[in-house]
């Protein structure tokens, strides 16, 4: 009867053990995909103010056409989409376009005086600010996530339920050589 | 550091110390009851006070603290307020809160801010016209980082909570002193026409009893207050740190208030009941940048120069020296 009893309360704590751990698993699952989607939100945001600024900033750029034009193309490539690894690629592009695009800025003076320009300038400050914060979420979130299915033992729970880990989101090599750009106006 | 378990302790340590609100309350009301042998009159009555100081409190807290100080929601047409507020979205991003802090600012040329708000979801950041003017972009997002951190710690939760029962206590000692300095000129008077100077002398002596626990009272809750203050504020510029990943912007931005303070004068609306709630002391009390055990009873914040030599890594003699020099 006493060993009936022990078993039986083995068994309760490790049923309770294995939902309390499926169920974090699940919720930290969810948190994940949240983080994902927020970049997803920011870039689209990005995508959006690029239009308005290319044209309050046109006249006063005319001699940077080229800079300006890598902006416009790599946003038509990023808006078109296409697989994963193809967006991941193109927005990589527009964050290059746009840091140069960024440094460029600081040598028109005029530019910085013009009152809609500089608004524009710091919708585009704070969007990259937005995507670089929601991808160190994500990475932070998909950190404690991926660890949490491979350390004992809520592994076995993972490995049940055939949980995976997901990707970090790793600089693209044109952002790392980004210029240091001072916006503080 | 995990912020989730911090939140945990942070929600006890507001239980537990509503539970000792309460009880210091009723403790406060068997007094006046064994005094005036009215039991169990007063003692229900402060207890139902507390109650409702309680409640009014956690429903209320944030705009409280915020009317007091004569905070207004940012202008998104203004160009500095609308960056403000780009700033705190940001730092939301980074921190995973889902629901927006409300953003204001208060007419005051010192360089401050504070959080407040009892739940998450209705929690405000407020800045001084003085931070706004002073700091550059990345020292605003190192100051915004450190309230988005005592919101996240669920700091805001315990302080709020805190600045309403220190409110409480500090107006029920207020009350028992100017009665018993009414009781002594008008009892003076009194007994000296009628002869009734015993019961007089009686209430005058309870009435100093009572005065004297309320100012114990409050004197503990404000040391109490002190303590758990000081160690939030290395905790949230800690938490700062992890969500820009940038020690700079806040060290810069304490630098400049360290420098900015002695000049100017003490945060306007700012009071011993609110004080804890700012980045930096709004009342300019030099305890605070004191050390020794007088100043870690008393502070309500770290001494400046620790804080920045803590960000930078350096020794805090050196900060001490480079700020004493100006």
């Amino acid at each position: 009867m006493l060993i009936f009893g022990i078993v039986l309360a083995i068994v309760l704590i490790l049923v309770v053990w294995f939902i309390g751990a499926y169920n974090s698993l699940v919720s930290r699952k969810k948190r994940v995909e949240n983080a994902w989607s927020q970049i997803d939100v920011q870039l689209k945001r990005r995508h959006d103010l690029i239009p308005n600024l290319v044209n309050a900033v046109k006249g006063y750029m005319k001699f940077e056409k080229e800079t300006l034009e890598a902006v416009i193309n790599a946003r038509a490539k990023a808006v078109a989409g296409g697989s994963i690894d193809d967006r991941i690629k193109a927005e990589g592009e527009l964050s290059g376009a746009l840091s140069r695009l960024l440094a460029v800025f600081e040598r028109y003076p005029e530019l910085k005086s013009n009152q809609q320009v500089s608004q524009l300038m710091e919708e585009l400050t704070s969007t990259e600010n937005r995507i670089t914060y929601a991808r160190q979420f994500y990475n932070d979130t998909t950190m404690k996530y991926n660890t949490s299915i491979e350390i004992f033992p809520t592994n076995i729970v993972a490995r049940i339920f055939g949980f995976k880990a997901f990707p970090f989101f790793e600089a693209a090599a044109t952002e790392k050589e980004t210029p240091k750009v001072d916006l503080s106006f | 550091m995990n912020y989730f378990a911090l939140q945990k302790k942070n929600l006890r340590k507001t239980y537990f110390l509503i539970l000792i609100f309460m009880l210091m309350m009723a403790i406060l009301g068997i007094i006046i009851d064994g005094l005036f042998s009215s039991f169990p009159v007063g003692t229900v009555v402060l207890i139902i006070i507390a109650s409702i100081q309680v409640l009014v409190g956690t429903q209320s807290g944030a705009s409280l603290v915020l009317n007091s100080v004569g905070a207004k929601p940012v202008n998104e047409k203004e160009f500095e307020e609308k960056q403000l507020r780009n700033i705190v979205e940001e730092i939301s991003i980074a921190s995973g809160l889902t629901v927006v802090p409300k953003v204001y600012v208060m007419e005051d040329e010192n360089i401050n801010a504070f959080a407040t708000g009892f739940k998450q979801k209705d929690s405000a950041i407020c800045v001084t016209r003085g931070l706004l003017k002073n700091l550059n972009r990345e020292e605003t997002e190192g100051v915004i980082a450190h309230e988005v951190s005592h919101i996240l710690n669920k700091d805001t939760l315990l302080m709020t909570t805190i600045s309403a029962i220190l409110g409480t206590m500090v107006l029920v000692q207020l009350f028992a002193w100017r009665a018993l300095r009414f009781m002594t000129w008008s009892g003076s008077r009194r007994s000296r026409k009628k002869g009734k100077g015993d019961s007089t002398a009686y209430i005058i002596f309870a009435l100093l009893i009572i005065a004297l626990a309320a100012t114990l009272f409050s004197f503990i809750g404000r040391i109490t207050i002190f303590a758990v203050s000081r160690t939030r504020e290395y905790l949230a510029d800690a938490k700062a740190v992890e969500l820009t990943r940038n020690p700079k912007g806040l060290s810069g931005a304490l630098r400049k208030i360290a420098k900015t303070q002695k000049l100017k004068q003490k945060v306007k609306g700012a009071t011993i009941a609110t004080a804890h709630l700012f980045i930096s002391d709004p009342l300019k009390r030099n305890i605070n940048n004191k050390e020794g055990f007088f100043a870690d009873l008393f502070s309500t914040h770290p001494p400046i120069h620790k804080r920045i030599a803590t960000l930078e890594n350096i020794p805090p003699e050196i900060v001490l020296r480079e700020l004493q020099e100006l």
